[in-house]
């Protein structure tokens, strides 16, 4: 049971950035390969702004969500917007250069040291022999009522429906007047600021450092590789099952006494792209095209 | 009065002239016939026309003003409706949202205007004959279904200003007449269509002018009748 807790938390997690990628990846059709460094400075910030700065802690959380948004919407005007009507390819690797840039300024302004913006102990609480924070408690039930306004958005208003209809055919939907590269800026944000929520999370339950971008990358792509390419709902459910694999290497003793160490979890990951490339690339739930 | 001028409209890619010193009027009400062999440079005179694309020289005025370098969503929401050659419906979407999204797309006033949204869904749907599939996807329709339901969609949206491309490609015979059907509605309630087609009867039957464009010029215009019998249509055609 414990391990599907953990799954649940590490999912959560996954999911935030996972979906906000999905949005991106499905209507500007940009893979953004900075998006662990995103996650990074949305707890970065927060810590700064709660152990530095020393303001209350909602407001950090709220200027860590503002950072993280900023950081977006400078990163799309600078390194998306000028290239990504141009070819598909330029903005993979203008987002990886944003991603060198932004990994340099991380390591100047926070250094290696690990950093937690709660240090203190978290208080922990046992139903049925599995054992759980208050604060993962918060994160899984946060991203769950996040999960839901985004279906309603996406599902049962004008602006979800306008959302769908740039993903599923964008110059039809700029000939019904649906001002779309406005569309495509404010999605850019959007993602940047789940991903922030996603690093002030992580950086609530566990520590961040500067090294963790990469991984975090790694498996958001898994879970829009395996879920479709830019499909939503895809991402948000291989976000999870990719954390449940994980959680269920780790959790068992394979053959005896035999475990993996919990340094190879990240291995999912890797083999849920590889294999999903090879035997069906466009994923679980998506057909070839794009969708929301 | 003229609702669309083109005036000296050219368009050069990768040195390649696509259209060369295009000029015509289109007047309120008139329904154009945009004919020529693959490759005259049709499709792309649409995509001048509704913003995609922008000419390297000339203009282009609507109700007198200039909107040569207007982006096109603002087009749209100035009056220019588009039918794409390859369905431009929302195949994941229900054949309500499809409707929905189009009249949500509109300017504020505009939209009041046309009053009671539910009742144009409806009122839609009906025209195009499909309002017993209203929740069913778009994408499980058939193509002359999707077709009907694309040009209601336009039709009931507001705009001014109609660009057909191949309205009846990938369409039944049966289907067809409806379309045809659909268009003369529009005629009859005095839009401005242009349309391009292949089918010489269907534009024939429908047009009020033709345009005959032959490597991104225009080289003969005039009525149905007279272009159909024309020599130089033969000469283009079948050289």
């Amino acid at each position: 049971m414990q391990f599907l807790a953990n799954g649940l938390i590490a999912g959560s997690l996954a999911a935030l950035i996972a979906g906000g990628l999905a949005l991106v990846y499905g209507v500007l059709g940009v893979f953004n390969l900075a998006l662990g460094q995103m996650v990074l400075i949305g707890g970065y910030a927060t810590w700064w702004l709660y152990q530095v700065v020393e303001l209350p802690f909602i407001i950090s959380v709220f200027g860590g969500m503002a950072i993280g948004a900023l950081v977006a919407w400078i990163s799309f005007e600078i390194f998306v917007k000028p290239f990504y009507k141009r070819h598909v390819f330029l903005p993979l690797v203008t987002t990886i250069a944003l991603s060198m840039i932004l990994d340099g300024i991380i390591l100047l302004l926070f250094k290696e040291r690990p950093r937690s913006i709660l240090p203190s102990m978290k208080r922990m609480m046992e139903f049925g022999g599995v054992r759980i924070s208050t604060e993962q408690i918060s994160l899984i039930l946060f991203t769950l009522v996040l999960l839901v306004c985004f279906a309603y958005i996406l599902h049962s208003t004008a602006f979800g429906r306008r959302i769908r209809a740039v993903v599923q055919g964008e110059h039809t939907a700029i000939s019904l007047g649906i001002c779309a590269p406005s569309l495509h800026c404010f999605l850019f944000i959007m993602s940047g600021v789940l991903a922030a929520c996603g690093g002030i999370f992580l950086g609530i339950d566990q520590n961040i450092t500067p090294t963790l971008a990469f991984p975090i990358t790694i498996k958001a792509y898994a879970a829009i590789i395996a879920g479709g390419k830019g499909n939503f709902w895809g991402a948000i459910f291989c976000a999870y099952l990719i954390a449940f694999i994980e959680q269920y290497a780790i959790g068992i003793h394979w053959f005896g006494s035999f475990y993996i160490p919990a340094g190879y979890q990240q291995v999912v990951a890797l083999l849920f792209i590889i294999t999903f490339l090879l035997f069906r690339p466009y994923g679980l739930f998506s057909s070839a095209s794009r969708r929301a | 009065m003229s609702l669309l001028s083109l005036f000296s409209v050219s368009l050069t890619l990768n040195n390649h002239t696509i259209l060369n010193d295009v000029s015509f009027d289109v007047a309120q009400g008139e329904v154009i016939g945009l004919i020529g062999p693959n490759g005259s440079g049709k499709t792309t005179l649409f995509n001048l026309l509704s913003g995609f694309l922008k000419p390297t020289s000339g203009s282009i005025l609507f109700k007198d003003e200039n909107i040569t370098n207007v982006i096109p969503s603002k087009r749209a929401r100035l009056g220019f409706g588009r039918v794409f050659q390859h369905f431009g419906i929302f195949r994941d979407m229900t054949l309500e949202e499809n409707v929905r999204v189009a009249l949500e797309a509109l300017p504020r006033d505009k939209r009041k205007e046309l009053g009671n949204m539910d009742e144009l869904v409806d009122a839609t749907l009906d025209m195009a004959l499909l309002k017993p599939y209203a929740k069913k996807k778009a994408g499980s329709l058939s193509g002359g279904q999707m077709r009907l339901l694309e040009i209601a969609r336009t039709l009931t949206s507001g705009k001014e200003l109609f660009l057909l491309d191949e309205p009846t490609a990938g369409v039944s015979p049966k289907m067809t007449h409806q379309v045809a059907d659909m268009i003369s509605k529009l005629k009859q309630q005095g839009k401005t269509v242009l349309i391009i087609e292949h089918d010489l009867p269907f534009i024939a039957q429908i047009c009020d002018r033709v345009i005959v464009l032959d490597v991104g010029k225009v080289v003969l215009s005039g009525n149905p009748t007279e272009v159909r019998d024309s020599e130089e249509l033969k000469e283009i055609y079948f050289g």
